[in-house]
């Protein structure tokens, strides 16, 4: 049995006894909406303050950054911003934490090609020594404890099951399938498209939302940072448009970051269904969340939503 | 194109121990150890007969006859079509024959009866036609692009050597299913033309391969498909895109003669040897259609 499979099992195991007691109250997430109006040199700064909010103790530990690389489009805003990871990648350095980045993309295979036409290579120094292509990884099987979706087991990438945090750094972004593609749905990145396949559609098949929902399930509490400086509405997550917010969304939850970039996309989190899956209704509640930096609705930025997606839109602000 | 030699040393100097091949570094998995075994093949060395790359691969069979992408997973998937296209001396013809059957009875799930009432019942309408059918990277999943290309090379290569109605039906219905699949721009992607209403732009990769398990098409149904090549082939984002649009190019005698040389950096295994083979296939020798 491998350290992820013992750990998950042991995490069963507790979570069957916790039954058993009364349940403690449930403490609120902690999510900080960071103004940042462009990818400028400020967010090296921002990106320090950012983790200093969240108290992260990384010191000597493995961290792994996720970002979102979908297509090859300089200049346009599928992808995660190559400066919101370096930043990233510097305050978590300035923190003592040994730092990797890693994806693995759904639809195209040359993964480094296309990391160097996002601009990865080019602001990254020495890109390519620290980044894993995820759908190539060592692998290591791990069973998921109670799934939600088809799935019983996935084999996952052994970078991402070795690091001590992971943290999803997805854009904000309008989902065709999903209603909105933010940390969690960014998860589909670690499943190996070398076992899979590209796309990954073994994740359909099971149900994308149950899917993510049980990939949330195996990390339950990676760190999200959420690139909402220029996100994509209409279309998305490939075909949209790009909708500036000027924004960084962080927090330990992944649940509780979402709904509230759900809340800015001015989206009704309680009708993306992964999010209830994963969540429940409470664990998306506002009251459940403990906002700092600026309130959702200051910041609240319409998202255009396809004709099928129209359902999802947030009427109350 | 000259094939580079050096590239072949490179790819020899990455086997490993256990005679398969890495992506890059690290265990060996099934795909890069068959394109570095077709790249010695279409570089005729020696490594070509690599005794231990063969006992690798043949290690790695199934007992269902299929192959899996590296021996920690469990389950045959599409890398089984890959093995089938080397030469069945390679891992022998009795291994190389159960891979061919392995790979006939996979079919994408949405061409399954049970999916296709399903879908007749709920929708009123059924996905394809019954003379639709490719292959998927993952049994129990739907069929696309790259798996149904390298499954038409697999089955068509087998065809050549033993005609046989069944085969040429599959290919037939998995020729279809890529033609049903093609993007408005004229070639392919990973298998979605259209999501919910909205045409979906094509990629370079899948371009070349479909054009090369299209090989023997009419091209004047292709046309369209020609031209988005030859554009891809002029921005070169990868070279794995590279050399397949030269192979797909090259299956329908539309290699501009002015193409442009390798620009991008091989990242991988795979993509070292698909340089190769795009090469050796410039001049006359291509290990996918021989």
């Amino acid at each position: 049995m491998r350290r992820r499979e013992f750990l998950l099992g042991s995490a069963s195991v507790l979570g069957l006894t916790g039954c058993r007691q009364t349940p403690a109250p449930r403490p609120r997430a902690i999510v900080q909406v960071t103004r940042a109006a462009a990818y400028s040199q400020d967010l090296y700064d921002t990106m320090r303050r950012v983790l200093a909010a969240h108290r992260l103790n990384v010191r000597g530990r493995r961290v792994v950054l996720k970002p979102n690389l979908v297509e090859f489009e300089p200049g346009s805003v599928i992808n995660t911003h190559p400066m919101l990871v370096h930043a990233t990648l510097e305050a978590f350095r300035e923190l003592g934490a040994s730092v990797a980045i890693a994806e693995g993309p759904g639809h195209r295979r040359s993964t480094l090609d296309l990391a160097d036409a996002a601009g990865y290579f080019q602001t990254i120094p020495g890109f390519e020594d620290i980044f894993t292509d995820l759908n190539l990884d060592e692998l290591s099987p791990v069973r998921l404890p109670h799934p939600v979706s088809r799935l019983r087991s996935l084999y996952l990438p052994r970078t991402v099951l070795g690091s001590d945090l992971l943290v999803s750094m997805p854009k904000m972004k309008t989902h065709h399938w999903a209603g909105a593609t933010l940390s969690m749905k960014n998860l589909f990145g670690i499943v190996p498209g070398g076992v899979y396949g590209w796309p990954k559609n073994v994740l359909h098949w099971a149900g994308i939302h149950q899917s993510i929902a049980d990939l949330h399930s195996l990390f339950p509490k990676h760190f999200a940072i959420v690139d909402g400086i220029v996100g994509m509405d209409g279309n998305g997550p490939i075909q949209g448009r790009p909708k500036a917010v000027g924004v960084i969304v962080s927090g330990h939850d992944p649940v509780a970051v979402d709904a509230t970039c759900c809340r800015i996309m001015q989206i009704e989190p309680s009708r993306i269904e992964y999010l209830t899956l994963a969540g429940g209704l409470e664990g998306i509640a506002e009251e459940n969340i403990q906002q700092i930096g600026e309130k959702p609705n200051s910041v609240a930025t319409r998202f255009e939503l396809i004709m099928e997606m129209r359902g999802l839109r947030r009427e109350k602000v | 194109m000259e094939i580079d030699r050096g590239a072949l040393e490179n790819i020899q100097a990455a086997e490993n121990p256990d005679g398969g091949w890495p992506y890059r570094k690290g265990s060996s998995w099934t795909e890069p150890t068959v394109y570095a075994l077709l790249a010695h093949q279409a570089g005729r060395t020696a490594a070509a007969r690599s005794g231990a790359a063969a006992a690798w691969l043949c290690a790695a069979q199934q007992p269902d006859g299929g192959w899996t992408p590296c021996p920690l997973v469990a389950q045959s998937t599409w890398v089984t079509a890959l093995v089938a296209l080397l030469p069945p001396e390679t891992i022998g013809a009795g291994r190389h024959a159960r891979a061919v059957k392995w790979l006939v009875d996979q079919s994408g799930m949405e061409s399954s009866l049970v999916f296709r009432l399903t879908s007749l019942l709920r929708d009123g309408k059924v996905p394809n036609g019954s003379d639709v059918s490719g292959w998927p990277w993952f049994p129990g999943t739907a069929a696309w692009v790259t798996p149904t290309c390298l499954g038409i090379l697999a089955l068509r290569k087998c065809y050549w050597r033993r005609p046989s109605t069944d085969l040429r039906e599959r290919i037939d219905k998995a020729q279809a299913f890529l033609l049903s699949r093609r993007c408005a721009d004229g070639g392919w992607n990973h298998g979605s033309a259209r999501a919910l209403g909205y045409d979906v732009g094509s990629y370079p990769e899948t371009t070349g391969q479909a054009l090369l398990a299209l090989a023997g098409t009419p091209p004047a149904k292709l046309e369209a498909s020609f031209r988005q090549a030859q554009r891809f082939l002029r921005e070169q984002r990868s070279s794995a895109g590279a050399a397949w649009l030269r192979l797909g190019l090259l299956a329908h005698q539309q290699l501009p003669a002015d193409a442009p040389l390798f620009t991008m950096p091989c990242r991988t295994v795979p993509d070292t040897a698909l340089t190769v083979i795009a090469s050796a296939a410039e001049q006359g020798y291509n290990v996918f259609l021989e």
